[in-house]
């Protein structure tokens, strides 16, 4: 499963997303300043609070590295 | 083996692509993404013939505009690593290993952000120590955080955090901000916003996260301290010359030096236009029209020889 936690005007974000349509990957979006509590999840995943922060299946990726992301989820 | 190999995706790569294929140079242009520096604006409003137009846009119109010319190759996610010479022509090497052969290299890599090389960055790097305000301000809401540097970068870094933090520090070295008048005067009406002059950062401190910067107070020489949790860093830029250090004359900010008439380096065959370039005004439009200046120079050139 794949789930990005953003903020509104992350242009990196934007990004990861629009990657994801690209490649049709099903993905759950999480604004974390709608809710202290997804931006303290973001926090205890990756232990920094830098956005984007991308889990791929328990595997965490900050920021958008379009290699890295490529490889996790196996597109080439 | 091309005529061109265009090395940068903002707005002068982007340029140069759109005129080198209009005048079906042989071209390729190596991009690491589009954009250019802008990328990460909110809003960028002097981008001319567009009232308002968001970073992201830009990057996503700039994108389009060079991929919908026929004549032209186009690699990107890829940096370049080295420009190698060979003979009268070039080598251009990829950080994917790969290798280019071209007559001429047009170097329009524009910039990377400077660090402020203080004891805690690297530390607290996403642990309170930001740099894209775009992206990270609405982290900081309700919290306490210092913008360092009043070029433009600084102020609008000011202005996205506006909304969220409740109090921020704008640190700047000299005796007065350097960034646009309109700006300033947005931010110095802000009750949250407090500007403090004249003041050299020296370190961050924290646990797990930051907590405190401190700085020199630039008047006196006295250290002070401020208690917060987040500094968001806008000190300019490095210019992206590496891969042609050895083949050029680089000025003492490590910026290729070029003939404003033509955009030409003192290496034959090999051009420089935008922020990487000895310009004085690093502004996007300035760059899109330096590089075609430099491309309309390799026309004539390559139709000379």
């Amino acid at each position: 499963m794949v789930k990005i936690y953003s903020t509104p005007y992350c242009v990196y974000c934007k990004m990861a997303k629009e990657f994801f349509k690209k490649n049709n990957v099903a993905y759950e979006e999480v604004d974390v300043i709608t809710d202290d509590k997804f931006l303290d999840e973001m926090v205890e995943k990756s232990h920094q609070m830098g956005v984007p922060v991308i889990d791929i299946d328990g595997e965490i990726f900050v920021g958008f590295n379009r290699p890295d992301i490529e490889k996790a989820l196996k597109i080439s | 083996m091309y005529d061109l190999v265009i090395v940068g995706g903002g707005p002068g790569g982007v340029a140069a692509g759109v005129y080198a294929a209009r005048k079906k140079i042989k071209t390729l242009i190596i991009a690491e993404t589009f954009g250019g520096q802008s990328l990460v604006s909110a809003d960028i409003k002097n981008w001319i013939g567009t009232k308002s137009i968001s970073g992201f846009e830009l990057a996503k119109a700039l994108e389009e505009h060079l991929r919908a010319q026929e004549d032209i190759e186009i690699i990107d996610g890829v940096l370049v690593n080295k420009v190698v010479k060979e003979g009268s022509a070039f080598k251009v090497v990829t950080s994917d290993g790969k290798e280019f052969q071209t007559k001429n290299v047009l170097i329009s890599s524009g910039s990377r952000r400077r660090k402020l090389d203080i004891p805690g960055e690297t530390k607290f790097d996403g642990r309170g120590v930001a740099y894209c305000s775009t992206c990270d301000a609405p982290i900081f809401k309700n919290k306490r955080v210092a913008v360092v540097g009043g070029g433009n970068a600084g102020l609008e870094a000011v202005l996205d955090l506006i909304p969220y933090a409740t109090e921020i520090y704008l640190i700047q070295r000299s005796d007065i901000l350097k960034g646009d008048s309109t700006t300033q005067e947005k931010i110095k009406s802000d009750p949250k916003v407090k500007i403090i002059t004249m003041a050299k950062p020296l370190e961050i401190e924290g646990d797990k996260f930051v907590e405190n910067l401190k700085y020199e107070d630039r008047n006196t020489g006295e250290i002070k301290e401020i208690r917060l949790e987040g500094v968001f860093v806008e000190v300019g830029s490095i210019p992206n010359a590496d891969m042609v250090k050895d083949l050029v004359e680089l000025n003492k900010y490590g910026e290729i030096v070029v003939d404003h008439k033509t955009q030409r380096t003192s290496c034959e065959g090999i051009w420089a236009a935008g922020d990487v370039s000895d310009v004085i005004y690093k502004q996007n439009n300035i760059s899109a029209g330096d590089a075609v200046k430099a491309v309309l120079d390799i026309y004539g050139n390559l139709n000379k020889n």
